[in-house]
């Protein structure tokens, strides 16, 4: 039996966060000073995974789910209250400046450069920091400006940035030490179409290159479908989905929607779908929008097939043009958020 | 008008609500801020003590006790300081969206101020008041103070208030003129220490320096309070000094509507 | 030997970084500094406000006084200027998760902190500091001679450490309160008053100031070391004594904290 090490092993890690209770309103704040009473909010729940060496996984939830906190254990910044976790053979709370040597990260919202100094003085002062040798910086130095184009505006002080060009250089910054792992908060926030498929494809070239293993927070849908072979998903401070996208939507995706453009919609109306079909409504529900003759059609994919919907329909009416989707992302990730894993098959 | 008044309250109460919410800061403050009063209390008594006139800048070793007391009760009232969120909103470039906002940032601005002096006066300045007033007749054997000094008091400490965040209204617009105003506000708040009386009875002064402070209203802010309170000024005196203070109120107003106009007009927002 | 090294070009790094953005303005780096010129000169108009009512306090002249007030600025001066950043610990460092960044750098967190900023006002405690020892040193009060020289140097390096060792104490407070700058300023406020004689102080005063937040052992004890020659120099030596326990309590309390620390929310 083979032994495997992984390049982060998460084992029934747990964070709970302690805060003095606190009532509500002014007479609340200031009963609020004599009572000892203490709130636990356990941000994260008895959560295990491990990750390999160059495995880009995407790791989302809603807002507040612990996907933060849990990143910020395995940085190192927060100490678990129970559990541990290993990131290259280290862990992180532990050794928190051996870890640091190993990891980049990059938060969307805050970055990690000097403000008032020129980009330039950033990266010579991170090369000391992370021990960079000079070789290493010039070579680094070449493939991150290949990728990111950081060049364009290496001399301006960072806090005369654009979002998307601050965002470049919080990435090459996270780089420059060739970190094993790399953790990204919400990179692609607030960012438009181009630059944002500018740093996927950074990303994704780092990863091939160097076989960075990447940690991917984020709401962005196009994000995960770009870069993520796995996906774990958090909610309430738990893992409620760990695998593959492909199964995710497969095991999930169970719907798919037709849209038809039909002649003379006014045929449609009447038409009872799902009864002529032999299914439930629920795995048939359609909406007809009379204005731009549409029927849209939304189905359980196991239950229906596509033909017998169309000879259905063409039965009634003629049918001009159609068009087949499958379920996106974005509504199975939304429907695990609200109904948890269950619900969403 | 009064309606319009009431938009402001929440920001009072909400500066009030900040202060309460750091239990730990409420609790420790009372204690440790007593202090630097208590120490000034010891240097005034080695003062007095290597002295050999009973009367020292035209008070009594017990009258001194006294005022370096009410002193800390009175700067704690009347000093809110809101030049720094003048500055800082400057800094910020916030302050466009003030002007956004459909209120009197100034107002708003003393509002604040009135939350926060509200907090300071009953952390710990009511305490330490009474406190003092029961030792004042106990120990030193001093008359108690009259409900209409009380009164008067009262009435000038919120002149004195006002006088206070008129000025520094003032003060923290400076921060549309010069981008760095933090050297400033250190020399202000030494300089302002110094001449309201806190550090010293403005009566300690050489006589030509008193005259010029009759010009400037730092004394008003401090000093003529608690002089008021220590029954220091009587029937000509005191309606002079009062009115002193609420003419100080009045031109710091208008300077501050002019200062605010000039800066309306030229808006430059740094950052943002 | 080799991390010691790293760190001191490091510093060297991030300090030329920071009097660069300074030199950028150089008004407002002059303003600053007259600022804080200010503030010390208004403590030397109070002594002498004071004595112009009276002849000595307590046995010591105004020219003594002087003194210990110009001495007192040195070691302030001193840690002012390399560790002022330690006061955004205590207000807004680990409110605005700030600290996150910190943490994430394979760097003593605490050095990165105090690197991060070189505050130039100092400067204004450290000129006037100096210019009151001198003027002692030409009226003739202070004593001169190679042992006193040389704990002065002493004396003036401890003093600087038991001035950081006590804002790094409070500062770390804030780890736990979330905000402890108004106990920090405090406790800094404090060290004003040790600048007179402290048997003016009641017993309990006098034991606060010495030996819990000691700073009498800053100014007024090492001064009165300087100018009275039946003193003995055990004050430099308890001096050094202390700083090294503060600066070990409330370095540990810092690192601790920062186990303890939270971070921001989202």
């Amino acid at each position: 039996m083979k032994k495997v090490n992984h390049m982060i092993e998460v084992s029934h890690i747990s964070k709970d966060f302690v805060a003095p209770k606190k009532y509500p309103g002014l007479r609340g704040a200031v009963k609020g000073l004599f009572s000892a009473e203490k709130v636990i909010k356990t941000a994260v729940d008895d959560i295990s995974f491990s990750i390999d060496t160059g495995e880009i996984v995407g790791y989302i939830g809603s807002n507040g789910a612990g996907k933060s906190t849990t990143i910020k254990m395995m940085t190192g910044i927060l100490v678990p209250t129970k559990g541990t976790c290993t990131v290259a053979g280290i862990n992180p709370s532990r050794s928190r400046k051996e870890n640091a040597q190993n990891i980049g990260v990059v938060f969307g919202q805050r970055t990690q450069l000097w403000w008032d100094l020129p980009l330039s003085e950033s990266f010579t002062i991170l090369k000391e920091i992370y021990n960079v040798s000079d070789t290493a910086y010039a070579e680094q130095m070449e493939f991150l400006n290949r990728v990111l184009a950081l060049q364009d505006f290496f001399d301006r002080p960072v806090r005369t940035l654009s979002l998307g060009q601050r965002m470049r250089a919080d990435l090459g910054a996270a780089l420059l030490h060739n970190p094993k792992v790399l953790y990204l908060d919400e990179p692609t926030i607030g960012l438009d179409l181009v630059v944002k498929d500018n740093i996927r494809k950074a990303i994704k070239e780092i990863n091939e290159k160097y076989q960075t293993t990447v940690i991917l927070t984020t709401h962005d849908i196009g994000d995960i479908e770009e870069l993520c072979s796995r996906i774990m998903i958090i909610d309430e401070g738990r893992k409620i989905y760990d695998g593959s996208l492909c199964e995710l939507k497969d095991t999930y995706g169970t719907k798919r929607k037709v849209s038809m453009e039909v002649k003379q919609p006014e045929k449609i109306k009447g038409l009872c779908l799902h009864e002529l079909l032999g299914v439930q409504e629920a795995e048939c529900s359609m909406a007809l929008n009379l204005e731009n003759s549409t029927l849209s059609v939304t189905f359980d994919k196991h239950k229906l097939q596509v033909p017998q919907l169309l000879s259905a329909v063409m039965a009634v009416a003629e049918v001009k043009d159609i068009q087949i989707q499958e379920t996106e992302l974005a509504e199975i990730v939304k429907e695990i958020y609200n109904h948890g894993v269950g619900g969403a098959a | 008008m009064r309606k319009g008044l009431r938009i402001y309250l929440p920001f009072a109460a909400n500066e009030l609500k900040r202060q309460l919410a750091y239990k730990g800061a409420f609790y420790l403050f009372i204690l440790v801020h007593l202090f630097g009063s208590f120490i000034s209390y010891y240097l005034w008594i080695a003062i007095y003590g290597s002295s050999e006139k009973e009367v020292i800048g035209g008070l009594t070793q017990s009258e001194m006790v006294v005022y370096v007391f009410m002193v800390y009760v009175t700067a704690s009232i009347v000093t809110a300081s809101i030049s720094t969120i003048v500055s800082d909103d400057v800094v910020k470039g916030t302050v466009a969206m003030n002007l956004i906002k459909p209120i009197d940032y100034r107002l708003s601005l003393i509002a604040m101020a009135s939350g926060n002096m509200v907090y300071r006066f009953l952390v710990p300045s009511v305490l330490i008041w009474i406190g003092l007033e029961i030792y004042k007749i106990k120990v030193l054997g001093l008359a108690p103070v009259s409900i209409a000094g009380i009164f008067l008091y009262l009435v000038s400490c919120v002149m004195s208030f006002l006088i206070y965040v008129l000025f520094d209204f003032c003060f923290g617009m400076l921060a549309f003129f010069t981008t760095y105003i933090f050297g400033m506000r250190m020399a202000k708040e030494a300089l302002l220490g110094f001449l309201t009386g806190q550090l010293i009875p403005i009566s300690f002064f050489p006589a030509a320096m008193q005259r010029v402070f009759d010009f400037l209203p730092f004394s008003s802010i401090v000093y003529t309070p608690v002089m008021i309170y220590l029954g220091k000024y009587t029937g000509e005196t005191l309606v002079f000094m009062m009115l002193r203070q609420a003419a100080w109120v009045v031109f710091l107003y208008v300077a501050g509507s002019l200062i605010w106009r000039q800066v309306t007009k030229r808006l430059v927002v740094l950052g943002g | 030997m080799n991390t010691v090294k790293r760190y001191l070009r490091l510093y060297r790094v991030l300090v030329a970084q920071f009097l660069k953005t300074i030199m950028q303005s150089r008004v407002d780096f002059l303003i600053g500094l007259l600022g804080f010129f200010f503030t010390q000169v208004m403590g030397i108009a109070f002594l002498y406000l004071v004595f112009q009512q009276i002849p000595d306090l307590q046995g010591w002249t105004l020219d003594q006084l002087i003194f210990i007030y110009g001495f007192a600025q040195i070691p302030r001066g001193i840690d002012h200027l390399f560790t002022d950043n330690i006061w955004l610990v205590a207000y807004r460092l680990v409110i605005n998760g700030d600290f996150d960044r910190y943490m994430l750098r394979p760097m003593n967190i605490f050095f990165q902190v105090i690197a991060e900023k070189l505050q130039p006002d100092a400067l204004g405690e450290l000129l006037i500091g100096t210019i009151l020892v001198v003027r002692s040193l030409t009226k003739g009060i202070v004593i001169v001679d190679g042992l006193h020289v040389a704990l002065f140097f002493v004396s003036i390096f401890a003093g600087a450490l038991i001035y950081t060792s006590i804002k790094l104490f409070f500062a770390s407070l804030a780890f736990w309160l979330k905000v402890s700058g108004p106990f920090l300023q405090i406790a800094y406020d404090m060290a004003n008053f040790a600048k007179y004689p402290t048997e003016i102080y009641s017993k309990g005063v006098r034991f606060l100031i010495t030996w819990v937040i000691p700073f009498a052992f800053v100014a007024y004890l090492p001064a009165s070391f300087f100018m009275k020659a039946d003193t003995s120099a055990g004050v430099v030596v308890i001096e050094c004594g202390i700083a090294f326990v503060f600066w070990w309590i409330a370095y540990a309390l810092f690192h601790r904290g920062t186990q303890v620390y939270e971070s921001a929310g989202n």
